[in-house]
């Protein structure tokens, strides 16, 4: 028994020191490109080096008892008796409690106060999304684009989106930005990006991009614009020429 | 066949007799005579009445209603699968073939999808099609994983588990079944009618703008909702009043618990996806605005009606399979299930927190700061769910084990459906939910839980109980082919969804980034080889069923009181009423007896 215990539990350290050694380590996502994005990242990583031990664990007990216990004679014979255990189911409801109680303040709580925590912007966009297209506006420019092909943005400030819908639900996601929100008719949903990654001109990031992410009919894949983050003196200077 | 063509018969002059009604009735009021969608919908409840009357509840039910005599059942044969039978093992079959049937077609549905996801661009089909086939995929498969397992084996396995003769109530019990076959032919119906776009959620305002295929959808599922409410009451009922003497709570088998447990949900949430959708049907029929901002109405009211429903349904979908699985693992390991009091409060709290987690499904629509509140109950329900684990992983520990082709299904349940959970937690928590939400890492996700529990756990019910309703025995060798066929190409194809959603490809979508093409072309070739498994598992089946060699009563040696009887069993179950003395799971207690079903000529006492 004491000899089971030690070498499924060596079989879980090992699974878990080589999991825990992918998840420190592995890129996740493609590059990103806000400030936002970080907290996400980072809330992701924490998870999955959270739930490596969980998974190892439950797959180390399997797989070593299908390997040590399957049974080797044809005849039917039955196991040990064992009903239950006191400190086992108790030791198990505390400690899933502590990490699912653990998880709900970090990363929850604390990345949602992190996204939160500044209701400040330097630029205002309006976006307005309707089959199957986006209307960007910048009021304080007074510029409209409708059927927007891209979104131009500028680099390091702080970017309030006023999001809207003219007709069925769809949803604002740029994957680079690590932000979503859906665009509602009737309501308007706020969500605050700063990019802080200027696009390389030469190539296209397709993770840089709008992308609608809520079903909108017909065109909802091909519902999207790229997005492009300049200095802010290209910025304006593409201002003035719309 | 008969009853079916008077079915038909009578749905048909019920549909015109609605419609014409109605007609008259805009005729007195002075509209138009013809409205498409009022009429398909009236005429649909008309229709409805008539096919139920004419299948069989106006002979053999409604009849003495009004003084007249019940026909007479058909006792024997085939025909029995094709009327309307009161037996819960005809039942429980015909159930496994309606669903089996859109299981098949759905995954043909899958097929296509993955055909047009092989390369980036537009391919085989107009992204209005894809649309289309993936909300008939979607819809077709919710339905499956809401009634396969408790539907077939809930009905033909739990009165026999409960030693009882059938379900609390037969007539109801057909009812609930001859609703069914209604699902599939409404949802393909709406083909003719344009289909509909907007997935199995149906958000408005989508689902009340486009075509008339939509309300096909809304009847088809409002239907299946009146079939789980119905066959709800019959579970619980049963349970409650049909158990055998000395079957206390405490000894009731792992599977019933889980029925018991997916019944109330069943009961209790179903109400909430009928409501919705009759909303829905009547702001697009009658001009009511529930859902249209313009209107006085609100959008985000449908989802969270609709998830109401739609996340205690998703443990509908779980805890059937699951309770499969523990039952499967505690007889292939020959110990006593392991803390089976925690797995049953498993069941129990699961069902009770699941009522309180829906908004988890709108953490992106833009609602206050209640999201807190959703992610911890969410977050909670991690627990009960882990006392299932906790249960799996104590009985196999030091067990016999078994590794017979049930077993395995029951083990690769434990450890797609722990993939499944852990992906969840990223759901939960709001900060990765946010990018994550409605991409390819929520569809590995979902089908992670759902085609891990329900249809692994079916399939595992299948070889399990194969030699119960068939008399006969599968090919140990051929279910050991299917078993790792399915296992890893299952994983082949899901397991890169997560990438995918990781590397930003939405779901629901014919064309993405060209990027994300050679990911998505391994997933689609395995998804095909996926798909062929499904054909094998069906020849092996139908071999075993026609011409496998006969296995004896209890092949597996198992205690519950299933197994205690012919295989198959008489039309009443067992010779005489079964005593219940023990607990069902004790392997290796000495002396120990789950329960004794006298023999039929053992006396008159």
């Amino acid at each position: 028994m004491k000899r089971h215990l030690l070498y499924a539990g060596l079989l879980w350290i090992i699974l878990t020191a080589i999991g825990e050694y992918a998840a420190f380590n592995a890129k996740f996502f493609t590059a990103g490109a806000a400030a936002e994005a970080v907290i996400v990242d980072d809330a992701f990583r924490l998870l999955m080096l959270l739930g490596t031990p969980v998974f190892t664990f439950v797959l180390a007990g399997l797989v070593y008892s299908v390997l040590a216990f399957r049974a080797r004679s044809e005849s039917i014979e039955d196991g040990p008796p064992i009903r239950s255990s006191r400190t086992v189911t108790w030791l198990w409801l505390v400690i899933t409690s502590g990490l699912a109680i653990f998880i709900f303040f970090n990363p929850g709580v604390k990345g949602l106060n992190e996204l939160n925590a500044n209701p400040n912007a330097d630029l205002v966009v309006q976006v307005q999304a309707r089959k199957w297209a986006w209307k960007l506006t910048y009021p304080e420019y007074n510029v409209t684009i409708e059927d927007a092909s891209e979104l131009v943005l500028p680099v390091n400030r702080r970017v309030k989106f006023e999001i809207t819908s003219a007709d069925v639900i769809h949803a604002f996601w740029v994957p680079a930005f690590r932000m979503k929100i859906d665009a509602m008719p009737g309501q308007t949903n706020v969500l605050y990006i700063t990019p802080n990654q200027l696009s390389a001109s030469s190539q296209n990031d397709f993770n840089l991009r709008v992308q609608c992410a809520e079903l909108c009919g017909t065109g909802h894949a091909r519902m999207r614009a790229q997005v492009r983050v300049v200095e802010q003196s290209e910025f304006e200077a593409w201002l003035a020429g719309q | 066949m008969k009853p079916i063509l008077k079915g038909i018969l009578w749905a048909v002059i019920g549909f015109t007799g609605g419609a014409g009604l109605l007609t008259l009735v805009r005729l007195a009021l002075g509209m138009s005579l013809w409205d498409l969608e009022p009429a398909i919908s009236v005429g649909y409840i008309f229709g409805l009445t008539g096919w139920l009357l004419g299948v069989g509840v106006w002979d053999y039910w409604a009849r003495a209603w009004f003084g007249l005599p019940l026909k007479k059942f058909e006792a024997n044969g085939l025909s029995r699968y094709f009327s309307f039978n009161l037996d819960h093992k005809v039942i429980g079959l015909q159930y496994l073939a309606v669903f089996f049937f859109m299981l098949l077609t759905g995954g043909l549905f899958a097929m296509l999808m993955r055909l047009e996801l092989m390369r980036p661009g537009r391919e085989f089909m107009d992204p209005a099609v894809y649309n289309q086939i993936m909300s008939l995929h979607g819809i077709f498969m919710i339905a499956v994983a809401v009634a396969v397992i408790i539907g077939s084996f809930g009905n033909y396995i739990v009165p026999l588990m409960i030693g009882a003769d059938d379900m609390a109530f037969p007539r109801l019990n057909a009812l609930s079944f001859w609703l069914t076959p209604l699902v599939p032919l409404l949802l393909l119906s709406s083909l003719f009618f344009g289909g509909w776009d907007s997935g199995w959620t149906a958000y408005a305002p989508l689902s009340v703008t486009n075509r008339t295929g939509q309300l096909f959808y809304n009847l088809a599922f409002m239907t299946l909702g009146l079939s789980s409410i119905v066959g709800a009451v019959n579970f619980l009922t049963t349970v409650l009043t049909k158990r055998a003497p000395g079957l206390t709570w405490g000894r009731l088998p792992i599977f019933v618990w889980s029925i018991i447990a997916t019944a109330i949900l069943s009961l209790l949430a179903t109400n909430f996806i009928f409501v919705v959708l009759l909303l829905a049907t009547l702001e697009r029929i009658a001009g009511m605005a529930f859902f249209n901002p313009a209107g006085g109405g609100n959008p985000i009211l449908y989802q969270h009606l609709f998830w109401f429903y739609s996340h205690p349904a998703v443990y509908v979908m779980a805890l059937p399979g699951l309770g499969v699985v523990l039952e499967v693992i505690a007889h292939f390991s020959r110990k006593p299930l392991f803390a089976y009091k925690w797995a049953v409060a498993g069941f129990l709290g699961i069902t009770a927190l699941s009522f309180t987690v829906w908004a988890h499904h709108m953490f992106t629509t833009g609602m206050p700061e209640s999201r807190t509140a959703f992610m911890f109950t969410t977050e909670l329900i991690s627990i009960p769910t882990g006392f299932i684990f906790l249960s799996a992983l104590g009985t196999i520990w030091q067990g016999r084990l078994r590794l017979n082709t049930p077993m395995l299904f029951g083990l690769a349940v434990i450890v797609n459906f722990l993939i499944g959970g852990i992906t969840g937690i990223f759901l939960a928590d709001v900060p990765t939910d946010i990018q994550l939400q409605d991409t390819f890492w929520v569809v590995a996700h979902f089908h992670y839980t759902i085609v891990s529990t329900q249809i692994f756990g079916l399939v595992a019910a299948i070889y399990y109980w194969l030699p119960k309703f068939t008399g006969r025995m599968y090919s140990e060798r051929l279910g050991k082919i299917h078993f790792w066929w399915m296992f890893v190409t299952f994983n082949t194809t899901f397991l890169p969804m997560f990438w995918l959603g990781l590397n930003g490809m939405n779901r629901r979508v014919a064309q993405y980034p060209a990027p994300l093409g050679d990911v998505n072309m391994w997933v689609s070739l395995n998804a095909f080889l996926l798909g062929a498994s499904f054909a094998f598992f069906v020849v092996l089946i139908a071999l075993a069923w026609v011409r496998g060699p006969r296995a004896v009563s209890n092949p597996w040696a198992a205690r519950t009181l299933e197994w205690q009887t012919a295989s198959p069993p008489p039309h009443d179950n067992f010779p005489r009423e079964p005593k219940v003395v023990g607990a069902p799971y004790d392997y290796g207690v000495p002396d120990s007896t789950h329960a004794i079903v006298p023999a039929a000529d053992s006396g008159n006492d």
